[in-house]
């Protein structure tokens, strides 16, 4: 292609503009077009701060420059090899999930829905725990209570657990076993709403953080044995004689061979062998006299297999590498994936004996992977994109305004909830004019954080409970408290309007209001402290002296790809104009405000969004 | 050189270069009249446009249509159910609502089919999960792309601006495509850029694409220019309509759609929405329904009208489903729980007026009480894409042929 020349004399540019130093070879990576598709591994002259920026910010979050600067220093497969071969002990800083202590033993089984927990009540005389009152009125309202408490409860705690998780991106020295965690979690998708547990979560999210750079053929065993994902896809309603197909479907079609590459009777066959795969609170269990222990015919092969029988089977077929290898690839380099490249990675994985560290080292070391298509390509996701910037900022930890969970799934991505057991599309789908936007005003709420800012995990988001919880307050009975407004969605009644409170088994709006109370006063609350910027300091310690250096090194330090000169000269004058002159020296004591402001300019670029 | 997205965006700068800019900041003036021209002229040639309201909460299809000549549905509603002598009668066994005048005269007019016992297999109780299944037609699997956004990659492959319309306060994943870039708005007078003061200027600058190699990097390019572009024809149309129609209480962000069909916006295809589950009625049923049922009835009767004033009424069809019906026996709260199936109905002048389906059984009820489905949702779904649209690939989007019914004259 004949546009290669410019390429590389923007490099250039961008090399020398960073100002800092960098070994030869960047002005003069010709290889870089021809490169595509190349996996053998990149050389040690090639090796530099760029290469590894791009290494730093795929094989994990981004960092600072120290800490790209870090991994130029070392050989190309010794940086990968920190990365991917990671030390545990590396993390000794980092705690382990605090639980709010919400659950009790009287919750299991958890009904499926309100009406089954009133019906067992009815039957029995108890559920979750709770008795039935022997007279009175609302005999099942303190059953109902604790049904919403509970609702409500494990979905505060599992925004919890997306901070702790969030907490451990932004904060660990193996960015890559979070970044591996994030791709499981995606691929094995399963939501909190059906879910409705978020010890199962943290358990899964374990097995990820365990396992996710092991064994593929092993972590496939451990997750569909995992009762986060046997209740998500109804596999204890899989019984001899009724086979849930759902579970074996997706087993098949999302997790290890893709559609296509299997028959209906293949599914249903496999359905069979998973017969009696369940759990018990959170511990697998087989129930032998559900299982079917007769013969199946899968994939052309037959026996009494049972499910793990079934799963190596699927390993056997080379599909299986090709698409997990393939989906592993699309996730750290790019969408595009070759037929060729697509085989040669299902081999290096299959002959790894489906070792993933072995297929990220190959990846990761590859001169593909340094290739022009495969650098700065990528749309950030939502998450990636708030941890990357707080690393980015040098933060330790992820501020609890703006809320982590309502930022990213502003973006239209939130931690365990992917919308539905296919995953988060990712690419492109991550983008749209409004996405654009809302990644700007995220940049905005971190470096000017919002006075006004309501704490979801205190403030009810509905305002129709908001409504009852203040007609409780007045004083009203629950059948007045819980009649829905007549004056518009969430206004409060009259008074005078006052019905007389009704005889009923229970209500369901004031269980609702009475849950979210119980869970509230339960669960630990998130802290909300903002980011700790100090971006005059950032720019003192590098000795940065006017205003064309100082936006020079706050792009070098927060965009994988620069924008054009206009849009640099456009920055370099917005801040001179704020500053009311071209010295940073100058401008010291005041300068904070308009360097936030040139840096959230900096992050609505559409180039911010690219890494 | 193969034509993309960025040829389609320069002719459109080509043309728009002549002519002065409503927009001083912006760097590529959306001239919004030679826009609108060469748009009306792409919206003409293209017809149809299919326009989709969800009401969101499940809402009780029973208290809707009122099936009054049934005894059961009395039976099994002694406090909820609604006598006949408040019913809209529309024939001899169903009546509307009371507060549904405008349904009950779009009815009366032979412009509303209402489509019973919509559903699917193994149905979902919870409003997340099946909501998904609508949004994808996909139930009991998944997707990561919408079924609106699956059409819209299907019909239109190479994927022109501002196709696709959502109008809320977040992208529907119903919406959700591949190649097409949804114009997502909620308020148009806000669909711009929330930026300090200071800064307006500076976001206004949408940088050339010219010698840009990366493709992800055109694409953000693209991304930005259409930020600014759709937000700034957003505004613009919503600033020039002026309606007398009246859609009552809450328009349901129909009147956009107006305002952006009258303007000549190329879309042809417009998500909107009964946002914040509203239609989850446990408590207290019939006061709220019975609002809640006529703000839709106004606003419904309301777009029609106003789509008749534009002289746009023969080229919109629109559909109107939930993610669930209700249960058929009332509560203890004088409310209803969770249900499965549904009534959908398509309302528009080509619309051939009736009854369609098999109504479902008020007796022999499926599991849990509630209404056995008796048509498939994704019928429904293929008779807009292909009875009303004409598309004849709807197999590959539904995961299925599903036929039609023949709900178009």
């Amino acid at each position: 292609m004949l546009r290669a020349p410019n390429r590389l004399v923007c490099l250039a540019i961008i090399g020398f503009a960073l100002a800092l130093q960098s070994s030869a070879g960047t002005a003069e990576n010709q290889g870089l077009v021809t490169w595509q598709d190349d996996l053998a591994p990149i050389e040690n002259a090639d090796w530099n701060y760029e290469t590894s920026a791009h290494l730093l910010e795929r094989a994990g979050f981004g960092g600072t420059p120290a800490q790209v600067e870090a991994l130029a220093a070392l050989s190309p497969k010794a940086a990968v090899n920190s990365l991917v071969n990671f030390d545990p002990a590396n993390n000794h800083h980092l705690q382990a999930f605090e639980h709010s202590g919400i659950h009790d033993p009287g919750l299991e089984p958890f009904p499926p829905s309100r009406p089954a927990t009133t019906e067992l009540a009815i039957d029995t005389g108890e559920a979750l725990g709770v008795r039935v009152k022997p007279e009175g009125n609302r005999r099942l309202q303190p059953v109902v209570n604790k049904f919403f408490y509970w609702l409500r409860a494990s979905r505060l705690e599992t925004n919890r657990v997306a901070y702790w998780w969030a907490n451990r991106m932004v904060a660990s020295s193996n960015p890559l076993q979070e970044k591996m965690a994030l791709f499981w979690h995606g691929h094995y998708a399963i939501n909190e709403s059906k879910v409705r547990d978020y010890r199962k979560l943290l358990n899964e999210l374990k097995l990820f953080h365990e396992m996710g750079t092991g064994s593929f053929r092993d972590l496939m065993v451990a997750v569909a044995q995992d009762p986060a994902m046997l209740s998500f896809l109804d596999a204890g309603v899989n019984l001899k004689g009724a086979p849930n197909e759902n579970f074996a479907r997706e087993i098949m079609e999302l997790f290890t061979m893709g559609v296509g590459n299997y028959s209906e009777t293949d599914i249903r066959e496999a359905a069979r062998a998973f017969t009696g795969w369940n759990y018990v609170d959170l511990d697998f269990v087989i129930n032998e006299d559900k299982h079917d222990d007769g013969v199946k015919d899968f994939l052309g092969h037959s026996g009494n297999f049972n499910g793990i029988e079934i799963i190596d089977l699927i390993m056997d077929q080379p599909v299986t590498a090709e698409y997990i290898a393939s989906k592993i690839y699309r996730f750290f380099v790019r969408e595009e994936i070759s037929q060729a490249l697509t085989k040669e990675l299902g081999n290096t994985l299959r002959d790894a004996d489906y070792d993933v560290a072995i297929l990220l080292e190959t990846i990761f070391l590859s001169k593909d992977f340094y290739s022009a298509p495969s650098v700065g390509s990528q749309i950030k996701s939502p998450v990636q994109l708030a941890v990357s910037t707080y690393r980015k900022l040098g933060l330790e930890s992820v501020p609890g305004v703006p809320d982590f969970n309502q930022a990213t799934g502003a973006l239209s991505q939130s931690l365990f909830r992917p919308p539905t057991v296919a995953g988060w599309a990712g690419g492109r789908s991550w983008m749209t004019p409004g996405l654009l936007l809302e990644r700007g005003n995220f940049a905005r709420d971190v470096l000017f954080p919002d006075i006004n800012f309501l704490p979801p995990d205190r403030v009810n988001g509905s305002s129709e409970i908001r409504s009852v919880a203040d007609r409780i307050r007045q004083g009203l009975d629950i059948t007045s408290a819980t009649q829905p407004s007549s004056l518009g969605e969430g206004g409060v009644m009259a008074e005078s309007n006052m019905l007389a409170d009704r005889d009923e088994e229970f209500n369901t709006r004031y269980g609702s209001f009475r849950g979210w109370q119980m869970a509230i006063e339960r669960v630990i609350p998130i802290p909300r402290h903002t980011a700790r910027l100090n971006l005059s300091k950032m720019l003192e310690d590098r000795g940065v002296e006017n205003t064309s250096e100082a936006v020079d090194y706050l792009l070098a330090r927060f965009m994988r790809v620069k924008p054009d000169n206009k849009t640099r000269s456009m920055l370099i004058n917005f801040l001179s104009e704020g500053l009311g002159t071209t010295s940073i020296t100058e401008a010291q004591s005041y300068m904070e405000d308009s360097l936030r402001l040139v840096l959230h300019l900096i992050m609505s670029q559409p180039e911010f969004q690219l890494g | 050189m193969k034509k993309n997205r960025k040829d389609k965006i320069l002719d459109r700068r080509e043309l728009l270069a002549g002519m002065a800019g409503l927009s001083a900041l912006s760097m590529v003036p959306p001239a919004f009249a030679q826009a609108a021209q060469a748009a009306a002229a792409q919206a003409a040639a293209s017809g149809k446009v299919l326009v989709i309201l969800e009401l969101s909460g499940g809402n009780d299809g029973l208290n809707t249509v009122v099936p009054y000549s049934d005894d059961a549905y009395y039976r099994n509603r002694p406090n909820i159910g609604i006598p006949k002598n408040e019913l809209r009668i529309i024939d001899d066994h169903f009546g509307f609502n009371p507060g549904m005048a405008g349904f009950e005269r779009l009815y009366k007019d032979g412009k509303m089919a209402i489509v019973h016992g919509c559903g699917y297999e193994n149905p979902s109780y919870s409003h997340f999960t099946s909501m998904a299944y609508w949004h994808t037609a996909a139930p009991n699997s998944g997707d990561e792309y919408g079924w609106v956004g699956k059409l819209a990659d299907s019909i239109a492959p190479s994927a022109p601006s501002n196709y696709l319309v959502n109008i809320g306060s977040r992208q529907s994943l119903a919406v959700k495509s591949e190649k097409h870039v949804p114009v997502v708005f909620d308020n148009p007078d806000r669909f711009t850029r929330e930026a300090f003061a200071a800064e307006k200027e500076a976001l206004d600058i949408v940088p050339d694409i010219g010698e840009v190699e990366n493709p992800s990097r055109r694409f953000l390019l693209d991304i930005a220019r259409s930020a600014n572009d759709a937000s700034a024809l957003v505004r613009d149309a919503w600033s020039k309509y002026d309606s007398p129609v009246d859609y009552g209480v809450n328009d349901l962000d129909l009147q956009k759609v107006v305002a952006l069909l009258d303007a000549g916006m190329p879309t042809s295809l417009y998500y909107v929405s009964y946002r914040n589950n509203s239609f989850d009625t446990h408590v207290f049923q019939n006061n709220l329904h019975r609002r809640l049922l006529t703000y839709t009835s106004d606003a419904v009767a309301g777009f029609i009208r106003d789509l008749e004033r534009i002289g746009r009424a023969d080229d919109v069809a629109l559909m109107i489903f939930s993610e669930f019906g209700r249960r058929v026996p009332e509560n203890v709260s004088l409310g209803t729980d969770h249900g499965a199936a549904n009534a959908m109905f398509v309302v528009g002048n080509q619309v051939k007026g009736g009854h369609y389906g098999k109504l479902p059984s008020l007796t022999e009820l499926a599991d849990g009480d509630n209404l056995a489905y008796t048509t498939d949702f994704r019928k429904v779904y293929q008779t807009m894409t292909q009875g009303w649209l004409g598309h004849n690939q709807s197999a590959n989007l539904l995961g299925g042929d599903f036929g039609t019914f023949d709900l178009f004259s």
